[in-house]
């Protein structure tokens, strides 16, 4: 028998649920993962550090992780906009607009990256007037930038969207009542209710950039040491057959984003914990 | 303080929330805006606090017309139905918000801000919660935290929509009495918002009822409840009962039954609406000319008082009476039996658009059309005698 101790639930087989949980996570995730890190494991010390600090390496994980913060703190500021304008007005094509921001969500990656490169070439409808600006997207990190901007948008927008429906026009009120401006509104009323979500969806947009590879590969160029994705080094090794290699690098990979994930869950947590919310 | 409204009007659309009302409060008043859902008070005291701006007409608060000013700067205190605490703030922060938004040279020091909030808290008695957020809290302790937070900008009026509207019977009774302790105490100019008539008839100093964005009548508790100045105002306060009649010179006649409308004594012959409250009906044993007939269908016993629900022979309206439990007991009445009603007061008015709603307190918004004609009136029609004991 069991000899867990639970409350009681309206939900039968507490039992079963959580078998079914735990196999299907062990088949989804945990399996193919370890298989990397059993992979990893076939290389010796010495050359796993030779591969995962070689200088291209390196430069591809510092592309990958700064391009993904950077894309993902950009689309938190502007996502955050495009939600509140969504939320609070009603203006002809509403539906239109909201539609719009899941087409990175629904379009296949390929399609974007292509979309993409074919606009900010030089020969591109943007690309021409920027580079004559001085401004060079295409094959630039740049250009790594506003493909991860593009697919992480509608991580934002749809985490804030309902916590700003939800979000009465009381506390509004309640604050000018007291003498805030819009300003101090803004910033000690609204962000703070907003910043759980903000939080989830950054590192949602986060995740999914990191991990991009259709819509970057075309527009990046893919030079080595300046817009080489982490994900094409090692499409780039298990096509020259290394696999332990790649796997090598994935593990880096998934160890950095773990530690990111991890870092932002906790500060997540200790904000509810110190509003006490934990026990509700 | 005191607050000065005179014809204001507010629409949404075609719909005028707010139909030219004018209405004062003196200084230190406590007033009570009271009426249906949608009678356009809540639309009034937003207005008075600028959250909703007037299309005409002026409100002056303390001598200055605030047309021009926004809720910012009208020093007004707000309280809100559902309290509207910011969550992620404890009850120490959310009532030193006020201070802490206000413009440097303005603002109060840390230490101040911190003597002052505490003081409010204390008097709200929540100092020992200060540090607690919002939702560890009960509804009645939200609402007084969002007292003291609109207390602490030391506002010139305190607005109050519906402020025990989303609190259970019991602490919204004990809530209201402390309202109007805390009031007597400090004497802030004050205005809420309540459709429970029962709490306006308890808590406000005033009540101006309302009534599809006009009111019916301003007046002290005990004068709006006991000489209603139109029908509405007398089936919105309390329960009553409603007869269709005709009256003349001074008698309405309800199909039969007489009963005294000396006030209309000048009146030859007009469709009346005759409102007779439940606990003024007397149950008697002989029929007269002042009584008529019902059958008695249920009881219900409600501490003290017992109400009876009843049918009338002859027209088939429900009917209501309340009686004092030992009253009750004496007259031996079981369910089926015929007994005579006898109404010992009753408010007659002239029925010159049948709008009203239905009878027994129960509110109802919609335009009842024209109803059938009244009865023929009463060929001797005779002012009523005063009720003997039975």
């Amino acid at each position: 028998m069991s000899v867990l101790k639970r409350p009681h639930s309206v939900l039968p087989g507490f039992g079963l649920a959580l078998g079914y949980t735990l196999l299907y996570l062990t088949l989804i995730v945990l399996i193919p993962l370890s298989a990397a890190f059993i992979k990893t494991f076939s290389l010796t010390w010495e050359s796993f550090w030779h591969t995962v600090t070689a200088p291209r390496v390196l430069a591809s994980l510092r592309l990958s992780f700064g391009a993904s913060l950077l894309a993902a703190a950009i689309n938190a500021v502007f996502g955050l906009i495009v939600a509140w304008v969504l939320v609070r007005y009603r203006f002809p094509g509403r539906r239109l607009v909201d539609a719009v921001v899941d087409l990175p969500f629904a379009l296949p990656t390929a399609v974007a990256g292509i979309a993409l490169s074919a606009i900010y070439a030089t020969s591109g409808w943007l690309g021409g007037p920027l580079e004559s600006l001085g401004i060079k997207v295409a094959y630039t990190p740049l250009g790594v930038l506003m493909a991860l901007i593009f697919v992480g948008l509608p991580f934002i927008v749809r985490t804030i969207q309902p916590v700003l429906e939800d979000m009465e026009h009381e506390f509004e009120e309640a604050a000018r009542s007291l003498g805030a401006t819009s300003w101090q509104v803004f910033s000690r009323v609204i962000f703070p209710t907003v910043l759980p979500a903000l939080l989830t969806g950054f590192t949602l947009a986060f995740a999914r950039g990191l991990g991009e590879y259709g819509s970057v590969i075309f527009i990046a160029g893919n030079m080595p040491m300046v817009s080489e994705i982490t994900p094409l080094i090692i499409v780039t090794k298990l096509e020259q057959f290394d696999y332990a290699g790649a796997t090598a690098v994935a593990v880096v990979m998934l160890l950095g984003s773990f530690a990111l994930l991890f870092a932002v869950n906790a500060l997540q947590w200790w904000m509810r914990h110190r509003r006490g919310e934990e026990r509700s | 303080m005191s607050i000065q409204v005179s014809n204001v009007s507010k629409h949404f659309g075609p719909f005028a929330a707010v139909d030219k009302v004018s209405l004062e409060v003196g200084s230190g008043e406590l007033v009570a805006l009271l009426g249906p859902s949608g009678s356009g008070k809540t639309t009034l005291l937003r207005m008075i606090a600028g959250l909703e701006l007037p299309d005409s007409g002026t409100i002056v608060l303390s001598g200055e017309d605030v047309a021009g000013r926004s809720v910012q700067q009208r020093a007004v205190g707000f309280v809100f139905q559902h309290y509207a605490l910011f969550r992620h703030m404890t009850l120490f922060e959310n009532v030193a918000f006020g201070l802490r938004v206000r413009r440097r040279e303005l603002r109060p020091s840390d230490a101040d801000i911190r003597s002052r909030v505490m003081r409010l808290l204390e008097m709200v008695q929540l100092d020992r919660l200060a540090g607690r957020y919002p939702h560890q809290l009960s509804g009645g302790q939200r609402q007084r935290v969002a007292l003291a937070r609109a207390l602490a900008i030391e506002p010139k009026v305190l607005l109050l929509d519906e402020p025990f509207g989303a609190l259970d019977a019991r602490v919204r009774k004990e809530l209201r009495r402390w309202l109007r302790r805390l009031h007597d105490e400090i004497h802030l100019t004050s205005v809420f918002v309540t459709h429970d008539q029962e709490e306006a008839l308890e808590v406000a100093d005033r009540i101006a009822v309302f009534n599809k964005g006009r009111i019916e009548q301003v007046g002290a508790p005990d004068e709006v409840y006991d000489h209603p100045a139109t029908a509405f105002v007398h089936q919105f306060l309390g329960h009553t009962n409603r007869f269709q009649g005709v009256v003349s010179r001074g008698v309405a006649n309800i199909s039969g039954t007489h009963v005294d409308a000396h006030e209309h004594a000048d009146v030859a012959h007009a469709p009346a609406v005759v409102y007779v409250r439940p606990h003024d009906l007397d149950i008697v044993a002989e029929a007269s000319n002042a009584s008529f007939a019902a059958t008695l269908n249920h009881t219900v016993k409600l501490g003290p008082v017992v109400r009876l629900e009843l049918t009338r022979r002859d027209g088939g309206e429900p009917v209501e009476v309340e009686l004092p439990r030992p009253k009750f007991a004496q007259l031996d009445l079981v369910p089926g039996g015929l007994v005579h009603l006898k109404p010992r007061r009753a408010r007659v008015f002239i029925d010159e658009r049948n709008s009203t709603g239905p009878a027994r307190g129960t509110i109802d918004d919609r335009e009842v059309p024209r109803v059938t004609p009244a009865p023929a009136p009463h060929p001797d029609a005779q002012p009523v005698v005063p009720a003997r004991a039975a």
